[in-house]
């Protein structure tokens, strides 16, 4: 339990270093399939870990929409190191995932996966 | 008040379609959180987010909203960095991401294009035409040209040279807040003179309507030579700068700068070696190459007047990207160090020396957070003077944010009011109404507030911007 205390407190401390210049956004292949759905972004999934980790929140039906459907293939990162923070962001939706998927399953039907 | 999210899906569905409505919490977040460093709270969460295809449909989203009493936010990217991104108040959102159409007419003299489209693929399509785009954001991959002609900034462009958009805005066609769509404008190079609706709904910043779709002149690509001069310290920039529009020296496309601190920061990320001092980097243009090669060559032996340490025309390609990237590259690895608080002071031409001194002071004299760290760099020559406090942590309470974000906004406002300036880049509503009230008198705040209330009477568009919420 303290090592998923600990896991978060670094997972909060990492997207806190994002700086929502959004230059992720327009490169992920999720956000062009919708045609410009932020939320299907690697900006979008950040924020919403953040604030599902602060409980600031809800959980949500549609959070699965959002988490899972990254392809995790790193083209927002190559963006962010360039021209952002430089974070390892599909890492950080991976753990993201970890730390949230007990909750989620606690939760109901997922309505748009 | 609470809102029926369900019947208002419904609703907003029978008029976008469901695919294009979203009332759940992650989109609400996601498209209310903005730049400005401190967390979305319940009142700036958006009750859906809607994504329509084209005016009509925005039309009947505003008629809708009228009849509802429901605040609508429109939404290009959300990269202003003022706040005009954030919702003030729960309402809808309108995203303008499915509006990207664009059409080229080279023999009318325009293009035509539709909101939503980002800068960087605007700029795209019109290469082909060898037409240049009259705006340069930093955000340009992903900030739409309804936000930048919105907000009427031409970013680092330097207005002496270029202008801003709305010079070259030749029509609109826009949604007005209750709900029609109106054309406005011409089909013809020639711009209207008189009395004309254009230039009053571009820079509106989402408060008089909705723009649907905009017909811009094409600019012909320009040659361009490239200069860069290194200075002991940023006074002798601030000096050449103040003589280039004494004395009447056309002014570069471009002219940013480093200060000390970020010229280092700025060198060692593109992999350059360290200077100094302070760098000053120019960008001059021409219609002809052997026009351009003589303004550079003149411009070049101008400079010499603020005493740089070295200074040359740049000839390779793959240098001069290094020395160019390193001025944004700066900006996101001071970032990446800490925090930074931006500020826009413009001062008028023959005080930019004093402003600068009275903005660096403001900052490491701030009382919200003691002792930040000043850097500046930017667009000196348009002029602008973006002003940074720098505090070495990302770790910083929400409320110590906000509260230097307050503070260094009220310090540089008065250094603007002080030196006859008001900003020409950021937009000067969202959270910036202070400031208007301070640099003029009563009755020009409420010109802006009759026209709102002429235009939008049930105040529905981007309500709270204009009265200073955050």
């Amino acid at each position: 339990m303290k090592e998923r205390e600990k896991l978060r407190e670094t997972l909060l401390k990492e997207i806190a270093k994002c700086r929502a210049c959004r230059f992720c956004v327009d490169v992920c292949p999720t956000y062009q399939a919708s045609t410009g759905v932020e939320t299907l972004s690697a900006f979008g999934r950040l924020q919403a870990i953040s604030y599902l980790l602060r409980r600031t929140l809800d959980f949500d039906d549609s959070l699965t929409y959002a988490l899972y459907s990254c392809l995790q293939c790193r083209r927002c990162e190559i963006v962010c190191k360039s021209k952002g923070q430089n974070l390892e962001i599909c890492e950080l939706i991976a753990l993201g995932r970890d730390l949230l998927s007990k909750p989620l399953a606690e939760g109901r039907s997922h309505e748009r996966i | 008040m609470e809102m029926d999210l369900n019947m208002l899906r419904k609703d907003l569905a029978k008029i976008s379609g469901e695919a294009h409505v979203f009332t759940d919490k992650p989109t609400s977040l996601v498209y209310a959180k903005d730049v400005m460093p401190y967390d979305v709270e319940a009142h700036n969460m958006p009750y859906a987010v809607v994504r329509p295809a084209g005016s009509q449909e925005i039309s009947r989203i505003l008629r809708y909203a009228n009849e509802k009493k429901i605040p609508v936010h429109i939404h290009g990217s959300g990269t202003s960095l003022v706040g005009l991104a954030r919702p003030k108040t729960n309402g809808i959102v309108l995203d303008m991401g499915r509006m990207t159409n664009i059409e080229v007419f080279p023999e009318r003299g325009y293009f035509e294009v539709e909101p939503g489209l980002h800068v960087a693929k605007v700029r795209k399509v019109l290469a082909k035409h060898r037409a240049m785009l009259p705006a340069f954001p930093g955000s340009e991959l992903v900030a739409t040209i309804g936000g930048a002609v919105s907000v009427n900034t031409s970013a680092h462009a330097v207005d002496a040279a270029l202008g801003k958009p709305g010079d070259y805005v030749l029509g609109l066609e826009v949604v007005l807040p209750t709900g029609e769509i109106i054309e406005t404008g011409t089909q013809s190079t020639r711009r209207p003179a008189g009395i004309e609706v254009t230039k009053f709904l571009v820079g509106s910043e989402g408060l008089f309507c909705v723009l649907t779709k905009l017909r811009m002149r094409l600019i012909p690509q320009p040659e361009m030579e490239n200069i860069v001069a290194y200075y002991r310290e940023t006074d002798h920039i601030l000096e050449t700068v103040m003589e280039m529009y004494r004395q009447g020296i056309p002014a570069p496309l471009f002219f940013e700068f480093l200060d000390e601190k970020s010229a280092r920061v700025g060198f060692d990320a593109v992999g350059l070696g360290l200077p100094e001092g302070a760098v000053a980097m120019m960008c001059i243009h021409s219609w002809s190459k052997a026009g351009c090669k003589e303004k550079a060559e003149k411009f070049l032996e101008f400079l010499q007047v603020g005493r740089p340490t070295q200074s040359k025309i740049v000839k390779d390609a793959q240098e001069w990207n290094k020395i160019w990237s390193s001025r944004a590259e700066a900006g996101n690895y001071i970032y990446r160090l800490g925090s930074t608080f931006g500020s826009e002071v413009t001062p008028r031409v023959d005080k930019l020396k004093e402003a600068f001194h009275d903005a660096k002071d403001a900052i490491l004299n701030l009382k919200s957070y003691r002792n930040p760290d000043f850097y500046s760099f930017g667009h000196i020559g348009a002029p602008t003077i973006h002003a940074y406090a720098f505090i070495p942590s990302k770790d910083i309470p929400n409320e110590v944010k906000k509260a230097v974000v307050r503070e260094v906004r009220e310090v540089t406002e008065e250094i603007n009011v002080k030196y006859g300036g008001c900003g020409g880049e950021w937009g000067l509503t969202a959270q910036r109404v202070s400031f208007l009230k301070k640099r003029y008198e009563a009755p020009y705040f409420q010109l802006l507030l009759n026209l709102k209330r002429a235009l939008d009477p049930n105040n529905i568009l981007n309500r709270g911007n204009l009265e200073g919420w955050v």
